[in-house]
């Protein structure tokens, strides 16, 4: 059982970054990765440790940062790289492999109608003008007019929406929609460079913001995950920017450790939250 | 006299043809050979007349509004593609962002990654179409740098399995041909195609569900349970499987209430063979093929069989290209 160790084509050397290995280990990891769009953490490291239980008994697994970053090095010549995230709501580590410097829907494409990526458009831009970073499916609905292609009907689009919420592009929560973590690792720079006046940003972390809190005097926004992180143990939050007294609730910071001992409770969690993610 | 334009246009599309051929016919043995498939008739692309514009195709998946870095300097360095375009080695080059054909390689390894994950086949002519566009004369070139990607970062081979209508698959490495296949409960799904086309041989080639399901149960897998690695197990092996050929998934002929059973697909015959899936089983088991005889006895006359067929196309293509070089060298000896 041999795994095959490759060094990266000497076409990939660019500066000074080492080329990775790539062998058997990682290529399944990715294989895998690929498949399911997005993935947790923790299914991250399941994933990780199975890959070395099919193609490398013997050897130790690798810390998961190296791991990654090993592999970044690779796919770097191809655009191609995984990219850690949070979720927006409870700050859960993310993973996806994303696709840099092209289109933002072009993993989109292949999968949907014309008329459709233009309705998922519509709902992009309701959702990054909006103040909560929700878009109500009727807003939503009522663009149906307005899209390329094939004229849809509204019960169609309601459909299609659907569609993008199994496919975790978008999350759906009582009758409103948001983007999925995936979507904001995939589609940040070119939402970014599309919408440079509407898109908001955070103020701790600099990324790209869809739902956060907001500072009532000043503006300024924050991760809910990235309010709990700075907030942390603070019992009189203030704003970063104007000092001004924090009016929101302070979220808990995402413990992995936590998650682990809820246990089989777990289950029922993960059901009530694949509609949420 | 000398010869009209049509004559010299004629002449000198033929010529263009024959290097293409060879140069095809050169690269498609070294992909091939391994395979044991016969070598692919000339790529098209060159045969073509340059005077086709290239137009950037209005389909989905070019209907954004934000142009990439990537799709934005094509009508830049379009006019001078032809120039431009000699292959460069992949070996011992700087990198070169610069590189046009660079940039085609690297959109053509995406469009690749979303055919293998939707599992569907790949034409040349959507490879041409969504990816290569303008570069169509160096689709060789292009298209082999992106196997060697696909192959370095992903264990992906890019096979040609119809070499007529220029249709490819990608073949996961690490599975079929890895040695190393772990009987764990956590195996990939192409670790379930494989127990289902087992179970379909050892049930004499034609396999009641309800007799699949006994088997994957036992390794863990149930229709009604989402599984970690392989998602809807049932939805993969009726619906995922057989839309990809790899299974048949039908009614037994009469049954009432109905009931189904599997037979191995087209893709399946193609793609891997009776030894392989015995071979596989027997690893399980942790033993060796020859222990159930008689499913060792067909899979060694399934062994036969194609190597008698192999050894015909071979016969076939060397045929067919002794054939063409002689037509070629007797139009060049009698002009017209």
């Amino acid at each position: 059982m041999t795994s095959n160790h490759t060094p990266a084509p000497s076409h990939t050397q660019g500066g000074p970054r080492r080329a990775g290995v790539m062998t058997d280990v990682h290529r399944r990891f990715l294989q895998l990765l690929m498949t399911h769009g997005v993935l947790e953490e923790w299914d991250v490291r399941r994933l990780q440790k199975h890959c070395y239980r099919v193609h490398d008994r013997t050897a130790a697994v690798e810390e998961l940062e190296d791991f990654i970053n090993n592999i970044n090095s690779v796919l770097e010549s191809l655009y191609i790289e995984i990219k850690k995230g949070a979720t927006e709501d409870d700050g859960r580590p993310v993973y996806a492999l994303v696709n840099l410097a092209t289109t933002s829907v072009s993993k989109m494409a292949s999968d949907f109608a014309e008329n459709e990526l233009d309705l998922f458009r519509k709902a992009l831009e309701l959702i990054i003008d909006s103040e909560t970073g929700f878009a109500s499916s009727t807003n939503i609905l009522n663009l149906v007019d307005q899209l390329k292609g094939k004229k849809m009907r509204k019960k169609e689009a309601e459909q299609v929406l659907q569609k993008f919420v199994q496919n975790k592009w978008l999350i759906e929560k009582e009758g409103e929609f948001t983007l999925h973590s995936r979507a904001i690792l995939e589609m940040e720079q070119y939402i970014r460079e599309t919408y440079p006046d509407a898109v908001k940003i955070c103020n701790i972390c600099h990324s790209l913001l869809i739902q956060g809190q907001s500072c009532e005097t000043c503006g300024i926004r924050m991760h809910l995950p990235c309010v709990a992180k700075y907030f942390q143990s603070n019992s009189e939050p203030r704003c970063p920017h104007c000092n001004d007294y924090w009016p929101h609730e302070i979220p808990e910071v995402f413990d992995p450790e936590k998650e682990r001992e809820a246990g089989t409770s777990r289950a029922t969690k993960r059901s009530l939250r694949s509609r949420q993610h | 006299m000398p010869r009209g334009q049509k004559s010299k246009l004629r002449a000198r599309e033929k010529r263009r043809q024959a290097r293409c051929e060879i140069q095809a016919l050169k690269e498609a043995q070294a992909t091939a050979a391994a395979a044991g498939e016969s070598p692919s008739a000339c790529a098209l692309s060159g045969g073509r007349s340059a005077a086709v514009t290239p137009r950037r195709p209005q389909g989905a998946a070019s209907s954004t509004s934000a142009d990439a870095a990537l799709s934005g300097t094509d009508s830049d360095e379009g006019a001078r593609s032809q120039d431009e375009g000699s292959p460069r080695s992949s070996k011992g080059s700087e990198v070169s962002h610069r590189d046009p054909l660079n940039k085609k390689v690297v959109l053509l390894v995406q469009f690749l990654l979303q055919k293998y994950q939707k599992r569907e086949p790949i034409s040349k002519a959507d490879m041409l179409k969504f990816a290569i566009k303008k570069y169509r004369h160096q689709f060789n070139e292009i298209l082999k740098r992106a196997s060697e990607h696909m192959e370095l970062a992903f264990g992906l081979d890019l096979k040609e399995v119809d070499p007529i209508r220029h249709c490819y698959t990608l073949v996961n490495k690490l599975d079929l041909t890895d040695g190393s296949m772990h009987e764990d409960e956590n195996m990939p799904k192409t670790g379930l195609l494989m127990i289902v086309l087992g179970v379909i041989f050892m049930k004499g080639n034609c396999a009641p569900e309800e007799e699949v399901w006994e088997v994957l149960n036992m390794m863990g897998v149930y229709a009604e349970r989402k599984h970690f690695i392989y998602g809807e197990p049932k939805k993969v092996i009726t619906q995922d499987l057989v839309q990809l050929q790899y299974l048949q998934y039908r009614q037994v002929a009469d049954s009432d209430p109905p009931r189904f059973e599997f037979l191995w697909g087209q893709r399946a015959y193609a793609e891997t063979s009776k030894m392989r899936v015995l071979e596989f089983l027997a690893k399980i088991h942790d033993t060796v093929p020859s222990a159930f005889p008689s499913w060792y006895e067909e899979a060694l006359r399934d062994e036969e069989e194609r190597a008698r067929a192999r050894a015909a196309a071979r016969a076939r293509t060397a045929a067919m290209a002794s054939a063409r070089a002689r037509a070629l060298a007797s139009s060049f000896s009698h002009p017209k």
